[in-house]
């Protein structure tokens, strides 16, 4: 019996034996010096192996990124904040601008889960601040070039400074929730969405800033942060104060006002980084 | 262990015949006539690269959702080159940012598309029919070639040129992936995408 572990054939049997030159059946023998010039290339079975290696190397490659995408991403929680639609985000970009006329600020919920951004104006989503945040890098860029001052490495300059200040925001305010030990459901996207949510104004402030010069962007850029700063108090407040604060009731305690002073500095903050953000791309 | 070895019938130091020898059939033969046309094995349809085009070439027109269905990257790669060469005809040598631009933009819909639709979609997708839409901006710039563009009349053919290609990309997308009432925020990252483009055919 042919042991299953020998390497080679065991010829010593054979009738015409030889030594050296013995060709194995096909595989890595001479068979390309051998067959015709305009056979395909892909006839060869070295090369075939290699393509079907190299195409089953993809294919589990891609199987790893499927399985394990959801352990960094999560893409399902992420979906949820960009399941919105032009009616939403036009009404959004008219509160952040305006605001003041608008009476109902709680989120709706639907079985226990917060319904998604397209049936409830008051719901973060991140379509608004992931655009805005592109945006304001390239009209970074274009105010810059107005200026001759531009060049391509700039741009991912402007992109990770603003990402590094919205990065220390995010650990910031999620370190004064927890010394404060708030008991709230306001997630880290949540967070993220609302911090996203001043890129808008300060897009409009460059802009008016580009057009008008100077004065132009002081206006524009005062409107924004004012409505930014009621935006951002009327939306925490629900998220961040007990139930009856939130109703307009004050409640008396020391919890209600240690909470109270978180927003407003949560709130404070929008404006200045709005300015700290964009003075210097306006001359 | 060496009883049921099989004898050894091959030909040491004889040439076997394993092919057909070259002298008695021409140098092209049946093996040429049985292969596939080229382009079919390429994959290169011709007849659904003009569908395509008409599709981005006509904005008013409605899209068919099953053009998408096979990913063909002949078309925009042949798209993405004509642009290039008609930057370089104006003087531009810009290949790099082209690609750099064009790679990170796909990226950034192919991520942004893949959370707002209910179905995904694959990365050769929407590189295909971004590739595709950038066939006005081939025009754009071949319009810088002569005049320059920085006056008014620049300003709007620029906004004019993106705005069509960006409303074509979004109306396939739409189309394809059955997503209602975001024509718009489709359109808008295209829109911001095919701007850079312009940047680059305008400055």
């Amino acid at each position: 019996m042919a042991d299953p572990h020998q390497l080679f054939d065991d010829t010593s049997s054979a009738q015409n034996r030889g030594y050296g030159a013995q060709r194995a059946p096909g595989s890595l023998g001479y068979p390309a010096a051998s067959t015709l010039p305009q056979a395909a290339f892909l006839a060869d079975p070295m090369s075939n192996m290699a393509m079907a290696y190299g195409s089953s190397l993809a294919a589990q490659g891609k199987e790893l990124v499927d399985k394990n995408i959801d352990r960094f991403i999560p893409v399902t929680k992420l979906k949820y904040y960009f399941a919105v639609d032009t009616l939403y985000v036009g009404k959004k970009l008219g509160l952040l601008f305006f605001p003041y006329l608008h009476q109902d600020w709680e989120v709706q919920y639907q079985q226990d889960t917060p319904v998604a951004p397209r049936f409830d104006v008051n719901a973060p989503d991140l379509y608004i601040p992931a655009m805005a945040f592109i945006t304001y890098v390239l009209v970074a860029g274009l105010a810059l070039g107005t200026q001759d001052r531009f060049s391509p490495d700039l741009l991912g300059l402007q992109a990770s400074s603003a990402l590094a200040w919205l990065t220390l925001e995010v650990l910031a305010i999620l370190l004064s929730l927890y010394l404060v030990t708030v008991n709230t459901d306001l997630t880290t996207i949540d967070l993220v969405a609302f911090l996203g949510y001043k890129y808008v104004g300060m897009i409009g402030g460059i802009l008016m800033g580009l057009l008008f010069g100077k004065i132009g962007y002081y206006v524009v850029l005062g409107w924004c942060c004012v409505s930014i700063f009621v935006f951002m108090i009327r939306t925490l407040r629900l998220k961040i104060l007990a139930e009856a604060a939130a109703e307009g009731v004050p409640v008396r305690g020391a919890r209600n006002q240690l909470r109270m002073y978180l927003t407003m500095a949560v709130a404070a903050t929008q404006p200045l980084l709005m300015y700290w953000l964009t003075f210097h791309l306006v001359r | 262990m060496m009883q049921s070895q099989q004898p050894y019938t091959g030909q040491i130091f004889q040439p076997t015949q394993a092919y057909t020898p070259v002298t008695s059939q021409p140098l092209y033969g049946n093996s040429f006539e049985d292969e596939p046309p080229l382009l079919e094995e390429l994959g290169i349809n011709f007849d659904h690269i003009w569908q395509k085009t008409l599709t981005v070439l006509h904005p008013l027109k409605v899209a068919d959702g099953s053009i998408m269905n096979e990913t063909d990257l002949a078309g925009p790669m042949v798209f993405c080159l004509a642009f290039g060469a008609t930057l370089l005809l104006a003087g531009k040598i810009q290949f790099g940012y082209v690609y750099g631009i064009s790679a990170i933009g796909c990226l950034g819909m192919f991520c942004l598309l893949n959370l707002m639709s209910m179905t995904g979609v694959s990365f050769g997708c929407v590189a295909s029919v971004l590739g595709y839409c950038l066939l006005p901006m081939i025009l754009l710039s071949s319009f810088a070639v002569i005049f320059s563009l920085q006056g008014m009349i620049g300003i709007i053919l620029t906004a004019g040129i993106i705005g069509w290609c960006s409303f074509s990309a979004s109306k396939i997308f739409i189309s394809a992936l059955a997503m209602e009432g975001q024509q718009l925020l489709v359109a808008y990252p295209c829109a911001l995408l095919y701007g850079v483009f312009a940047l680059i055919s305008v400055f």
